[in-house]
């Protein structure tokens, strides 16, 4: 079976009324990418990994991953899973995070399809969410500590050479990152499983004792005392702001560069953790997470203007389908919904903002329309839980949503698998001209490859990807789902400690 | 912290005895309110704190400057309107007691309040709060100003100071609205001497901005610390945080607040007993520079 795309992220161009993109998805460790024009890849290729054919010929080409050794040099591809995709504003480069080995990863995009990784940055602490500058010439990575660096999208000569820029004192010091040397797309056999759960354990509790200062360029820029959970640069005329959350409930709007320093406010509300933020195409501030409610606001005046109540939408459309009702705790009272998702729909022609919102383990999306008095709401089901969305321009003014979704646990589950090979991992809504989004068979067409794409390794392209004789990809079952599933773990527990 | 059972049921003894009538003059033994020295800020304490500012409940702890019920009319009459226009989500049911004036000095990491009880006869007309993380050390500071509420009642003294238990690293923009305070204590930090303990300091580049945000420009953080390298550090992250700058020495020579911070502290006080150093350095927050 096919391993879901737990992060997608599609790259839009325009050159004289020619509109092409590109679809980017990563898929445990891997990164896969095709364009409107046909053009695709995969990364890491077959060059820059070091295949070493220990397994039987007639090996079923399902387990690829056992025949994989990825060498440890520096410059080698990544055995950790990605958990973060942005496209530079310029669409040249595609900054990924990958998570146990808490590394940032620049790579070029080709005029081919093709990704070339111009660098990687371990940071000290794993990165919750980056974006970039709206110059491009700066990310922004906002981490599991609270804290946010600043780094050059493309490393200078003497940014690298020169180590001392780091935020003080303290912050000097890194841990020496830590990253395993398997990772739960490459191992399945029982030992070896064991060996990998140590190490992800191990990596989880964090690095080793030995301290390095990172060597490169990295700029501390604020912090919370609270795990970040997601940033957003925005520009409002010729002023750009830094709008932070944390998993305390706090929504801080501080001064763009070079004055991050300075708090402009606070947007005060939530009483759970917030887990996305989301800026309107007409610049409103979407915000949500551990709260039944979604929170609109005139951030610049740190206004709240409305809540949305997604639980109850939620609560409703499971009402509405039976397989879904019957997963509903008896009390529904104890119904919790996590946001896990908030994505502003890019439609030029509308002049109401659109967006979706997903919560984890939910097979469906919710569309809203943001109105001067009120918002109003419906219900997309889809197949599979819903992990990431974004959007495609397949022309001036038509645009589709694509949806990557679980299809390794059931609808509704977190925790339960398909017996069989479980639905596509890509699902494709067009938003139609009345508001109301249909299926995209032209998109989903184009995509088929994509869609098809292996999981784990199967870098050479023979044979077919899932496995229908063994479950083994489902043995480490928790890590993949540490994977899917983070947001619900947010929620702070009543008088954990004290 | 549960301590052994005999002792927490002492303790549960003694604060069961206490007259409930609010006219109990008697100070607080502090035996029974002392607590491990350390709590961690980062861990998810079952704290309670507003959702903002506005949403704080002050008059509980400053009854004497309770506004009157007309202005809390009004006050009403105010929300109420402003939900009608256009804050359909905000609920107008928990009506918010206010006080006259804000809170201006803060005492963050007050500890069992020394330093409270002596700067609160020097600014009459200040309201001063102390926020200690330590539930039960927050419990004793709460009793003490009780009984000094009650044995100055023909004064009225003691009605402008008062403490809260709080995790400041955390929270302060919930307690505090931007440019609201004229002073900030931060007297004998803990140390956390471990440099994987550094995050947990109370000063750090990243917490000054929080500082900075909620004092008004031209106010000042008074720090103290016996210990040399605290000191070292936190005058570091105040110098290179572009919205302080240091307050000259002559300028500290004739702050009654930094004689107070040196002498009435309980931190301060062990220090001299141990005739110990004591290393002093305060930052005046500045105006924040116009938009590049
Ligand atoms: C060494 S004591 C000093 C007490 C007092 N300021 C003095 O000088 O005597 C430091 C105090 O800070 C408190 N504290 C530490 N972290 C805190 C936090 N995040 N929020 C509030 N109080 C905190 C501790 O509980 C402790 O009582």
């Amino acid at each position: 079976m096919a391993f879901p795309y737990q992060c997608i992220e599609a790259c839009n161009r325009s050159r004289g009324g020619n509109h092409d993109w590109t679809l980017f998805g990563a898929c445990g460790s891997r990164l896969v990418a095709q364009s409107s024009s046909g053009a695709s890849s995969i990364w890491p290729t077959a060059e820059n990994v070091d295949v070493k054919d220990d397994a039987p010929e007639d090996e079923p080409q399902e387990r690829p991953g056992k025949r994989i050794k990825l060498s440890p040099s520096a410059d080698a591809p990544s055995t950790s899973n990605f958990s973060c995709l942005v496209v530079s504003n310029d669409k040249q480069y595609l900054v990924a995070v990958t998570a146990e080995d808490k590394c940032i990863r620049v790579f070029q995009i080709d005029s081919n399809c093709q990704l070339h990784q111009l660098s990687q940055r371990c940071m000290a602490k794993r990165p919750c969410s980056i974006t970039l500058t709206s110059d491009d010439s700066t990310i922004l990575c906002a981490d599991k500590f609270g804290d946010v660096y600043a780094l050059p999208l493309i490393p200078s000569a003497e940014d690298n050479l020169n180590d001392t820029l780091a935020g003080g004192p303290s912050e000097q010091a890194a841990e020496k990152p830590y990253t395993p040397a398997a990772s739960v797309l490459t191992v399945h056999s029982g030992r070896n499983r064991k060996v990998l759960e140590e190490q992800l354990k191990q990596a989880s509790k964090g690095p080793k004792k030995i301290k390095e200062p990172l060597k490169f360029k990295h700029e501390l820029l604020l912090g919370h005392v609270s795990m970040l959970t997601d940033i957003v640069y925005a520009t409002i005329n010729s002023r750009s702001y830094v709008i932070t959350a944390d998993r305390d409930e706090h929504i801080r709007v501080s001064r763009g560069l070079p004055q991050a320093h300075i708090i402009e406010g606070f947007c005060q509300g939530h009483e759970e953790f917030i887990s996305k933020l989301c800026l309107t195409e007409s610049g409103l501030l979407v915000s949500g997470g551990g709260d039944a409610n979604l929170f609109i606001w005139n951030w610049q005046q740190y206004r709240l203007l409305e809540k949305v109540c997604i639980r109850d939408y939620v609560l409703r459309h499971y009402r509405a389908q039976p397989q879904l009702a019957a997963l509903l705790p008896e009390d529904e009272g104890n119904f919790k919904t996590a946001v896990s998702g908030i994505w502003s729909v890019p439609n030029s022609q509308s002049k109401k903002d659109v967006i979706l919102v997903a919560c984890e383990g939910v097979p469906a999306l919710f569309s809203f329309q943001l109105g001067d008095s009120s918002t109003s709401g419906e219900a997309i089901p889809l197949h599979g839980n819903v992990l990431d969305v974004t959007f495609v321009w397949p022309s001036q003014d038509a645009c589709t949503a694509v949806v990557a979704v679980d299809n390794v646990h059931k609808p509704g589950s977190t925790t339960e698998t398909h017996d069989d090979e479980g639905p596509s991992r890509l699902q494709y809504l067009s938003y139609q001209q009345d508001g109301t989004w249909g299926e995209d068979s032209i998109v989903g067409g184009i995509l088929k490859w994509f869609n098809r794409r292996a999981s784990a390794g199967n870098l050479d392209g023979r044979g077919e990807e899932f496995d229908t004789k063994t479950k083994a990809r489902l043995d480490d079952e928790k890590a993949v789902r540490d994977i899917l599933y983070g947001v619900e773990n947010l929620r702070k527990r009543a008088g954990a400690d004290d | 912290m549960p301590g052994e059972p005999a002792k927490r049921t002492k303790r549960e003894a003694y604060k069961d005895s206490l007259p409930t009538d609010g006219q109990n003059a008697a100070f607080p033994q502090k035996k029974f309110y002392r607590q491990r020295a350390h709590a961690n800020p980062f861990s998810d304490h079952s704290l309670t704190y507003p959702k903002s500012p506005a949403e704080m409940d002050w008059a509980k702890y400053y009854p004497a400057y309770a506004v009157k019920t007309e202005d809390q009319d009004r006050q009403e009459k105010e929300k109420e309107a402003a939900v009608e226009s256009h804050d359909q989500g905000q609920t107008s049911g928990a009506v918010v007691k206010g006080i006259t004036q804000p809170v201006e000095i803060a005492d963050i990491g007050c500890g069992f309040g020394g330093l409270l009880f002596a700067l609160a006869p020097k600014f009459p007309d200040t309201l001063l709060l102390g926020m200690e993380i330590r539930m039960s050390v927050t419990e004793y500071v709460q009793e003490k100003v009780r009984a000094l509420r009650v044995q100055n009642a023909a004064t009225s003294g003691y009605q402008n100071v008062s403490c809260m238990r709080a995790n400041t690293m955390k929270f302060l923009p919930n307690f505090f609205a931007k440019a609201q305070l004229s002073k900030i204590f931060l007297c004998f930090p803990d140390p956390h001497f471990k440099q994987r303990k550094h995050k947990a300091r109370i000063v750090s580049y990243t917490l000054n901005s929080e500082y900075a945000y909620v004092l008004k420009p031209g106010g000042i953080v008074y720090t103290i610390t016996d210990v040399e390298d605290l000191h070292r550090w936190m005058t570091g992250h105040f110098e290179r945080h572009p919205s302080f700058e240091r307050v000259g020495e002559e300028e500290l020579e004739g702050d009654v607040c930094v004689e107070i911070m040196r002498s009435e502290t309980e931190e301060g006080k062990k220090v001299e007993r141990n005739k110990g150093l004591k290393f002093v350095a305060c930052f005046r927050r500045i105006e924040d520079p116009p938009w590049p």
